[in-house]
């Protein structure tokens, strides 16, 4: 993979160039200046789209919420809006409900995406693109096109499995969709689905980096496609599974698309804080208490963040850590 | 790439037709087929009539049902959809979309390729501080930003304006490690040496040297930024849900699901449009066409530049 085979060059005094030249201020001074021009366009980009509303969340989440009676309340109210998305009581039930997902779907997605690209490594030619094509579709149409996929796929009425979902005793999607227990799975399968096919083709990514000679030798000292794929393959990829779970794991967190549409083909018959980032939303666009949007959001990103620090400093895959 | 890849998968694999590789195929063809059958069915469903879905007619998928006059009809409704304040709303959410996708998809352009540059190339300071912040926005998902850019664009009262979606749509940082991995492993060094030699300015040589060799990476970002912006959700509705003739095709299909009788029978008793699933399913389809388009374009960039793109997935 290009970026743990190449050599790191980032930060300064790592680059190797011949002494002397480097040191030469004027043309040291044209080169930061030129590099200042260049980072310009996308510093300012990062600041209004990344960094600006951190610190703004940040500022309005110290703030006071407003109440009915006093609607325009402002000034600082230390940790107020914290404690109030804190004790919310659907606070800690949006946690539950994304931990009901995750373990449902992770430990499925995990094994299905390594179990798939070693199947599509294996398989040499044209099978194994168009098949690797295949498992891409669902997730290149994007979240609102899938949700759609399955409005078709939970409608009872015109379903292509509409035997199955008969034989539970479904006749509605507002009750295949709200009965008790069956949003967990049904989410685990939207989001497999959705994102199997973008991580099979990352994973066969890292595999396509493990060096021939190693399989060479292995197949020459006797092993069948099975071991090799079990034996030295498995390990070789690890970082990319480990990869693979942090950023899925992120992603679970931040869930709203799903759970949010799903609860208007059902007609409301969910609730409609299910996740974290839903009630987040809830507290900007119907409570109208900002400070507990904000103090919701600096939570997310908070987690966030620590898995991303993990996979920027941990996993292997990015040279910045070589420093 | 394709070809060592190609050897090394074949290495191991005996060519000929035992247990393991039958099995292998049949599993995998299996897997595509669970994946095909439900998408075959959906997009028959856009292109057969409201009594034939709902008679659940057609046979096999409802292939046999696929109707001309069904097509013309949910056309008919979906463009009929809007009102007298927002007529052919659907073909404006198009509109809308395509502004965002693509004002926003050249800001990261404008934005990427030179700082990808820079960043690869070039010593400054904060130089892996800002590398850091890159990867870090890009392995985060971009919905955990919503609300605060909400708040954000809510106090420079822009709530319901196209503008600032395009331009945070121009952050992706994506687009800048994809460049910055492109013009670390590319670009031969003794040729910026060269032309430092020759006395050009570090931004003349990003210019004039680094930028005609990168077609690939130009190719690349402009198409996982489009196709991000197309499909984006939660941002739009976010920051545009307050006036229904600004927002995108996301964000409007969802409008259309909560007016269909289907799922909202008292919101949709008083409409004189009736969306049922064909109407549903041709509007969404219509809003897949532009990515399918941009994929063959940049297809044969994506082809090379997949295991670059694959970090991301």
């Amino acid at each position: 993979m290009t970026t743990n085979t190449v050599p790191t060059r980032v930060g300064a005094g790592t680059t190797v160039r011949p002494p002397g030249r480097r040191a030469h201020p004027p043309m040291r001074r044209r080169e930061v200046a030129g590099a200042w021009t260049l980072m310009f366009p996308y510093i300012v980009l990062l600041l209004i789209g990344g960094i600006i509303p951190i610190g703004y969340a940040l500022w309005v989440s110290f703030q006071k919420s407003p109440t009915l009676l006093q609607p325009d309340l402002t000034g600082f109210g230390g940790l107020n809006a914290y404690a109030k998305a804190f004790t919310d009581f659907r606070f800690a039930q949006s946690f539950i409900d994304i931990f009901s997902v995750l373990i449902i779907w992770l430990p499925i997605m995990i094994i299905a995406v390594v179990g798939l690209a070693l199947l599509v490594h294996a398989s040499p030619g044209r099978f194994g693109a168009i098949m690797r094509f295949i498992y891409y579709i669902p997730g290149a149409l994007g979240g609102v096109a899938n949700l759609m996929l399955w409005v078709y796929l939970l409608n009872p009425s015109q379903s292509p499995i509409s035997g199955f979902l008969h034989a539970l005793g479904l006749t509605t999607i507002k009750q295949v969709v709200a009965t008790d227990g069956d949003l967990p799975v049904i989410l685990s399968a939207m989001l497999l689905l959705q994102g199997l096919g973008q991580w099979v083709v990352t994973v066969n990514g890292g595999l396509n980096s493990i060096p021939d000679e190693i399989l060479e030798a292995a197949s020459l000292d006797g092993a069948n496609a099975w071991q090799l794929a079990w034996r030295v393959k498995l390990p070789m990829i690890r970082q990319w599974i480990g990869y693979a779970a942090l950023l899925n794991l992120a992603y679970g967190f931040q869930l709203f698309l799903e759970p949010y549409l799903l609860n208007q083909v059902a007609s409301g018959a969910l609730p409609s804080e299910y996740t974290p980032t839903q009630l987040g939303y809830w507290f900007a666009f119907v409570g109208h208490d900002f400070p507990a949007a904000a103090a919701m959001s600096v939570i997310i990103v908070i987690i966030t963040l620590a898995i991303g620090l993990v996979v920027v400093f941990r996993s292997g895959l990015f040279s910045v850590e070589e420093h | 790439m394709s070809t060592s890849t190609a050897q090394s998968a074949r290495i191991g694999t005996v060519r000929r037709w035992d247990a393991g590789r039958i099995t292998r195929i049949v599993f995998m063809t299996f897997v595509a087929l669970v994946f095909l059958y439900p998408l075959v069915g959906f997009f028959a469903v856009a292109l057969r009539s409201d009594a034939g879905v709902a008679g659940n007619t057609g046979g096999f998928l409802g292939l046999g049902g696929l109707s001309w006059s069904g097509i013309q009809h949910s056309w008919n409704a979906i463009i009929a959809y809007g009102g007298l304040d927002t007529p052919h709303v659907y073909l404006t959410w198009l509109g809308n979309t395509a502004f965002v996708a693509v004002v926003g998809g050249v800001l990261a352009l404008i934005a990427a390729l030179p700082s990808g540059y820079a960043l690869a190339r070039l010593q400054f300071r904060f130089q892996r501080l800002i590398l850091i912040v890159t990867l870090l926005a890009m392995v985060m998902p971009n919905t955990v930003l919503v609300i605060p850019l909400f708040l954000e664009v809510n106090a420079v009262n822009a709530v319901g304006e196209l503008w600032p979606v395009a331009i945070i749509m121009g952050f992706f940082p994506f687009g800048v490690y994809l460049s910055y991995i492109h013009f670390r492993t590319a670009m031969p060094h003794e040729l910026l040496e060269a032309a430092r030699i020759d006395g050009l300015g570090e931004v003349a040589i990003f210019l004039r040297i680094a930028l005609p060799i990168s077609k690939q990476a130009v190719a690349l970002v402009a198409f996982f930024s489009f196709v991000a912006n197309w499909t984006n959700f939660f941002l739009p509705l976010a920051l545009l849900t307050s006036s229904f003739g600004t927002q995108t095709i996301s964000v409007g299909i969802q409008s259309l699901i909560s007016s269909s009788p289907l799922f909202n029978p008292t919101a949709a008793a008083g409409t004189p449009i009736k969306l049922y699933m064909p109407e549903l399913a041709l509007a969404t389809a219509i809003s897949t066409i532009p990515l399918l388009i941009v994929f063959i374009v940049a297809q044969r960039f994506l082809i090379r530049g997949q295991t670059v793109g694959a970090v991301k997935g």
